[in-house]
């Protein structure tokens, strides 16, 4: 469970980003953020894996108010949930096999299962053919399913996808919305933020609109692009 | 346990293998740092080969009235070796001072003339006092001055040697405190070209260390293998220099013996092997763990 209470938050500029929002989200939904550029999607995210914290609010999850935290035990929340960027930050200098089991190394995972569980992951994302290829090597598709592939190792309970297809087509845009609905079917908690109309209208689940830092409306069933 | 280590020093290896370019550059950087180092040891070696020579050749004589005694100039030697400051004190009697003059003057007939007219010995019995610090002579003159047998010294050849004395002293002094002074600034020059490099190269690599931050990499995941690269960095760097070191010292040596008799650069370097070998390496090691440490401290506060 996920709940944002009352948060507002400002960036170095000064400039108020988000305003007031607040935000429940159950154990196993689907919810895709929508809005312009500027409208605190990404932010709403940060505030999630604590890159930023806000200046008035609670950001809840599993019952933890993570604004509180330690920032030594900033690196266990993220273990906790898979991340996924539009630019797939991703390490340059690492094979996709070496990126995925990184994740799994920070974990203390011992190496007989990494060495397992890494072959099964790229295989579920249809990339058990470039296990030993430098992301330069791979096209934007492949480098977001990369990607999804480290979120996905750990087994997270909740995924934060940022703009995921943003750098992607049409096709690559259809398979990386797919996965993220497979592993949401699977009882993962995914939250989307996007401003892609054909991706939202074609998952079909929760919207939430978001416009200037406030969120303007809330579809929980079967939500649509509306802005 | 020992797999987390392996795990930590395989991808220090990798890295430094993968940005190979960078490694190149650090190491060679890092090179040039170390070379300075071994400079600087050298040109301490030779300063300090050459004040203790000067230093060595400085000391005084005590000259005795003829009518004193070997018992009374014995008991002066006696309570001379007890000061602290007193490394030797040698006598030389009358008979043997004669017989050093003669010897030092054999080739000058016209000196082994006058003393044969003479018939009697000039020369003084004396005593010969090596301080180990020139500074303490004038204590020791001082010493002898308020002595029992003040009486039976004829002259302290101090007072005709103080000004040459206190020359050597001051060049002495000058050179140990120079030296330190361009020891220390060179050095502190050198530590901070070393860690503006690898904080380059860190910094060539925030993006990634960003990415370790994001993916759950607690900072000690993410600085040990940066300091097994940076001690990477340290031990080429260290091998390289002795490989490019002592040919360079073998070559040199004899040019400088020529320069300075009795100075054997590379006997030093030889004879102090280990301890060179294991300064440069440790040097270089700690130079590029701890520049390593520093600078990836700042990148990791996400």
């Amino acid at each position: 469970m996920i709940e944002l209470k009352d948060i507002c938050a400002i960036y170095e500029d000064e400039k108020e980003v988000l305003n007031n929002v607040s935000l429940h989200i159950k154990d196993g939904e689907f919810v895709s953020i929508i809005g312009p550029s500027g409208a605190g999607k990404s932010t709403l995210l940060r505030l999630m894996t604590r890159e930023i914290l806000p200046y008035q609010g609670q950001v809840v999850i599993d019952d933890v108010n993570i604004v509180d935290l330690p920032s030594n035990a900033v690196p266990l929340l993220r273990r906790k949930i898979g991340t996924i960027y539009q630019d797939f930050k991703l390490l340059s200098n690492k094979t996709a096999f070496e990126n995925v089991a990184f994740a799994m190394e920070v974990c203390g995972i011992d190496e007989h299962e990494i060495n397992g569980d890494v072959p099964k992951v790229l295989d579920i994302v249809g990339l058990s053919n470039k296990m030993n290829s430098f992301p330069h090597q791979m096209s934007g598709g492949e480098k977001q399913r990369l990607a999804i592939a480290r979120a996905l190792i750990h087994r997270p309970r909740i995924i934060l996808a940022d703009e995921p297809t943003g750098n992607l087509d049409m096709v690559n845009s259809y398979d990386v919305v797919k996965l993220l609905t497979k592993i949401n079917e699977l009882g993962t908690t995914v939250i989307l933020a996007t401003h892609n109309r054909e991706v939202v209208n074609g998952i079909g689940k929760r919207v939430i609109s978001m416009e200037k830092g406030k969120i303007i409306r809330d579809q929980i069933v079967n939500g649509k692009y509306v802005l | 346990m020992k797999g987390h280590f392996r795990r930590i020093f395989m991808a220090g290896w990798t890295n430094f293998k993968r940005n190979s370019y960078l490694s190149f550059g650090t190491t060679g950087v890092m090179v040039l740092v170390l070379m300075l180092f071994s400079g600087l040891m050298v040109v301490n070696f030779l300063s300090s080969t050459i004040v203790g020579s000067l230093e060595d050749k400085v000391d005084i004589s005590v000259y005795f009235k003829n009518e004193a005694s070997e018992v009374e100039i014995g008991e002066v030697k006696g309570q001379l070796e007890n000061l602290n400051s007193v490394v030797r004190v040698e006598y030389v009697s009358q008979g043997q001072a004669l017989s050093d003059f003669k010897e030092r003057h054999a080739g000058d007939a016209l000196i082994q003339e006058s003393l044969a007219e003479l018939g009697d010995n000039p020369l003084q019995a004396s005593l010969n006092i090596k301080a180990d610090d020139s500074s303490e002579y004038p204590a020791i003159v001082e010493f002898l001055e308020a002595n029992k047998f003040r009486s039976l010294v004829d002259k302290i050849n101090f007072y005709e040697n103080e000004q040459v004395i206190k020359r050597v002293q001051s060049i002495s002094s000058g050179m140990r405190n120079w030296g330190f002074l361009a020891t220390v600034i060179l050095s502190v020059v050198a530590v901070l070209v070393t860690f503006n490099t690898i904080r380059l190269t860190i910094y060539n690599q925030r993006q990634e260390i960003e990415i370790m931050r994001l993916v759950g990499g607690s900072n000690s995941h993410i600085k040990a293998p940066y300091l097994v690269e940076g001690g990477m960095y340290g031990i080429l760097a260290g091998i390289i220099t002795l490989f490019v070191f002592y040919p360079v010292v073998y070559f040199v040596s004899p040019k400088v013996e020529s320069l300075i008799p009795g100075v054997s650069l590379i006997g030093y370097f030889v004879s102090n092997g280990f301890q060179y070998i294991f300064l440069v390496v440790f040097v270089g090691v700690l130079l590029g763990v701890a520049s390593s440490f520093i600078a990836i401290r700042r990148f990791l506060k996400i």
